[in-house]
């Protein structure tokens, strides 16, 4: 899993987009086309940085007239990928009360996405895997599909890291069939996803073996006591010195 | 005579003069046939400061002498810089005087004490920060105190900012605290009183619509960013960290940072903007501002105890917010014992009851944190916990139901967020739509995001009962018992094992945001193809480390007895007697008095 050092600080992050985040440029409202560039590349390239992306957010909060519901949805999908972070809640924490519909022409598609994109959270959240599947290829996630996931590069693959990022502790072994609900994957196309993240394949049984990894190795421990002799030297030292 | 013609005279041309004038006229009193002449070619203005200078003499007049006294000590103690006494001043005479006689209303006005302090304009403002501060707690302040307090916080801020060099004034730490954290409350409250648009009269409105910019977020932002970059704390706070030695770090921060008083507002403004961040929402940006701050005892914000309690509060909520449950409870733990040691000290202070408040919410959170992620913890505090929140705590670990209980905790509990933006009221229009359909308030936004991350949890609790009773397990058969779909149990284990697994904080990381994902729950398990194999992790008992503190305390208490000096030899009770008894008859007789005989006895 990554760690939280890296969550905060990705080493894709150029120079520039830090010091943007880390300082008080942040607020001003002439950096947001730097930042909002900014993630149209970690959309392309399949990268994430989740304080960028929430410095984004701070800047529609502030100034309402900036809001690009694109950009907001666009941020969102990206922090779905990121799950088990909380990245999506706090995106949403950040949402402050509707901004005011500047643009009567241009429709905010933000309203009507928002519980789906909320709903596919809550199944990631709950591991509902197949759910999560049915909920994005249904009629309902269309309009998302066909205008923003689409041009997400990777957004697929990136769930489904997710769903293995979730897999990988609980299981030792996993059944295919179920690694393929899971996966929205089957057939030739599991087979080689799996050998792709180098898991053993039993083709016969149907199981694939996943590697050892600190969290799927449980050991039951009895947590002892460990005295060091440092802290028994004033003891000691204590009886010396009584006459 | 003369003078009297003289104001009527001058009376359209020099108010001030007028004012003088008028004055000793009003003392001399007799000469109301005069005034009966002349009362119509007064016009308005002029009967306006009449009544108000006659207002403020009456005002003034009612200014009970012992306060007059204070204020003028006060006033010499802050010119002298005499640090020891206006901490005195601050801290115990202005509360004892408004208990006595302010309680129920304002302290007068500055205007009308001014004469007192020689129109001194840094002590008025200062005198006007402690005047609004106490309108606010003890009264309801209108829309002109609100209005009033921003300018004179933007004119105390711009006085300490913008003035050439740093001014020469020093306040006592507890001051300058309050100071911040008033601002940053006034504020909150502005915020949410701006956004109750109904219960608002047509002056307000206008009022309202106008001044757009009073409170507004940036400015706020403003203020604590500018006092952090003007004292170079952070570079401060590096230094330290590096060890530099005194002479490099005054140069590093510059003439600013070296004023006691200057690195401390800046210290305090990091406090603050972690506060305000969080009130608006953005937890990581609230965490990533303390960076440099570390969470021990020895870090300066634990001088001023108010502020060391707001910080906890802040970073413990903080981190619940960003699912750190483990790192969370540490933090309350941590405080909430401070808290009960150092409860006996503060009882006479002003804050008790804040403070009280404050640890009271923090329970809750604690609770919160215990249910959502149950750990080996500090006895005492779940105790205490247990006493105040046992019902909900007990309805909290059991799924479902317990949701309510979550939702009545966290909404107790939680900071009275805001919302970064007014309503529109510089536009009637979308005014009245904003009326119709009032956007969802900030609290019940956190609300349901919280919601969103228990639901997700609500299956653990039950699992985690039954995972406990075996060492493995068919997944047929667990799904039987829990009379559940065997997919969607699966799905509930991989839950499981998400919740027992958060990112927390580990001995080297720096800043608040690092971090490691460690285990912490005491049950594990794996799933076998079909198979759920349960390991459990149990705690020995540990009694060295108990053993070894109390020896060692004994060891010192032994020793302290050993080494005072004796207490002076005790002459045997049975010996003094006779003792006594002895010079008593021999004094009798010496007492015998020359005049009458009379027996001294």
């Amino acid at each position: 899993m990554v760690s939280a050092s890296e969550w905060a600080a990705p080493p894709t992050r150029t120079e520039l987009i830090e010091n943007l985040v880390s300082g008080v440029d942040r607020y001003n409202p002439n950096n947001v086309g730097i930042l909002e560039d900014y993630l149209y590349h970690q959309i392309r390239s399949q990268e994430y940085d989740c304080l960028a992306n929430l410095a984004i957010l701070k800047l529609y909060q502030f100034n309402p007239d900036l809001y690009n519901p694109d950009v907001v949805i666009n941020i969102l999908i990206k922090a779905l990928t990121a799950y088990p972070f909380p990245d999506f809640n706090l995106c949403i924490s950040l949402l402050d009360e509707r901004p005011f519909p500047a643009n009567p022409d241009e429709p905010d598609p933000l309203p009507s996405l928002l519980p789906v994109l909320t709903s596919l959270y809550n199944l990631l959240q709950q591991c509902r895997f197949p759910a999560f599947w049915a909920l994005y290829r249904s009629d309902k996630a269309e309009s998302l599909r066909d205008n923003y996931t689409v041009e997400c590069v990777g957004f697929e693959d990136s769930v489904r890291e997710v769903v293995i990022r979730a897999v990988t502790p609980a299981f030792k072994r996993i059944g295919t069939d179920r690694l393929s609900t899971y996966l929205d994957l089957s057939g030739d196309d599991l087979t080689a996803y799996i050998e792709k993240l180098g898991w053993s394949l039993d083709a016969e049984s149907g199981v694939a073996t996943l590697p050892l990894n600190p969290d799927n190795q449980i050991v039951s421990t009895v947590v002892q006591e460990n005295i060091q002799l440092p802290q028994l030297t004033k003891i000691i030292a204590h009886t010396q010195t009584v006459a | 005579m003369s003078q009297q013609r003289k104001a009527i005279w001058e009376a359209d041309l020099d108010e001030e003069l007028q004012d003088v004038d008028l004055n000793l006229a009003i003392g001399s009193y007799g000469q109301n046939d005069l005034y009966n002449d002349v009362q119509s070619r007064i016009d308005e203005a002029t009967l306006v400061a009449v009544q108000q200078q006659m207002a403020q003499q009456a005002a003034f007049a009612s200014i009970p002498d012992v306060v007059k006294r204070f204020i003028v000590h006060f006033h010499q103690a802050v010119l002298e810089n005499n640090l020891a006494e206006i901490t005195v001043a601050y801290e115990s005479g202005w509360n004892r005087l408004t208990e006595k006689f302010y309680a129920k209303t304002e302290w007068p006005e500055a205007e009308v004490i001014a004469p007192l302090v020689n129109d001194d304009q840094i002590f008025l403002i200062l005198y006007r920060e402690l005047y609004y501060r106490h309108v606010y707690s003890r009264l309801q302040p209108d829309i002109d105190d609100r209005f009033h307090s921003y300018e004179n916080s933007c004119e105390l801020f711009n006085y300490l900012l913008n003035s050439d060099g740093p001014v020469p004034l020093q306040l006592p730490e507890q001051w300058l605290w309050d100071i911040i954290d008033e601002f940053i409350y006034q504020f909150q409250s502005f915020c949410t009183w701006r956004t109750k648009v109904k219960s608002k009269t047509d002056e307000e409105l206008q009022l309202l619509g106008e001044g757009n910019q009073v409170w507004s977020s940036y400015s706020v932002l403003n203020v604590l960013y500018s006092l952090i970059q003007k004292s170079k704390i952070n570079e401060h706070i590096l230094a330290l960290q590096e060890g530099k030695s005194t002479e490099e770090i005054a140069e590093i921060v510059g003439e600013y940072g070296v004023r006691p008083l200057y690195r401390m507002l800046g210290y305090f403004s990091i406090i603050g903007l972690l506060r305000v961040h969080s009130l608006l929402g953005d937890f990581t940006l609230a965490l990533k501002v303390m960076e440099n701050v570390e969470l021990n005892q020895k870090s300066p914000f634990t001088r001023v105890t108010a502020c060391h309690v707001t910080t906890y509060y802040y970073v413990g909520f903080c981190y619940i917010m960003l699912r750190r449950y483990s790192d969370a409870i540490r933090a309350f733990v941590s405080i909430l014992n401070f808290i009960l040691r150092m409860r006996q000290y503060h009882t006479r202070s002003y804050q008790y009851d804040q403070i009280n408040k404050t640890a009271d919410r923090m329970y809750a959170l604690f609770a919160i944190c215990n249910a959502l992620s149950p750990s080996r913890l500090d006895d005492n505090i779940f105790n205490t916990a247990k006493e105040r929140f046992g019902e909900q705590i007990t309805k909290m670990s059991r799924g479902e139901e317990g949701i309510p209980a979550f939702e009545e905790l966290f909404i107790y509990a939680c900071p009275k967020f805001i919302s970064a933006n007014p309503p529109p009221y510089e536009d009637p229009e979308l005014l009245q739509a904003y009326i119709d359909d009032p956007p969802v308030e900030p609290i019940q936004r956190h609300l349901s995001l919280f919601l969103s991350e228990v639901r997700a949890q609500v299956p653990v609790p039950t699992l985690r009962s039954f995972l406990k009773l075996y060492t493995s397990l068919d997944a047929k058969k667990l799904a039987n018992f829990l009379d559940a779909d065997e997919e969607e149990m699966v799905q509930q284990m991989m839950v499981m094992k998400q919740a027992s697994r958060s990112i927390s904080r580990v001995e080297n990381g720096k800043g608040l945001l690092d971090g490691q994902t460690i285990s912490t729950s005491d049950l594990d398990f794996v799933i076998d193809d079909n198979m759920v194999h349960i390991a459990e992790s149990t705690v020995g008992r540990r009694y060295a480390g108990w053993f070894i503190r109390n020896t060692e305390h004994a060891q010192r208490v032994y020793d302290t007895i050993k080494s005072s000096p004796l207490p002076p030899r005790k002459v045997n009770v049975t010996q003094t007697q006779p003792a006594q008894a002895a010079p008593a008859p021999p004094r009798n007789a010496g007492a015998k008095v020359a005049w009458g005989g009379i027996k001294v006895a």
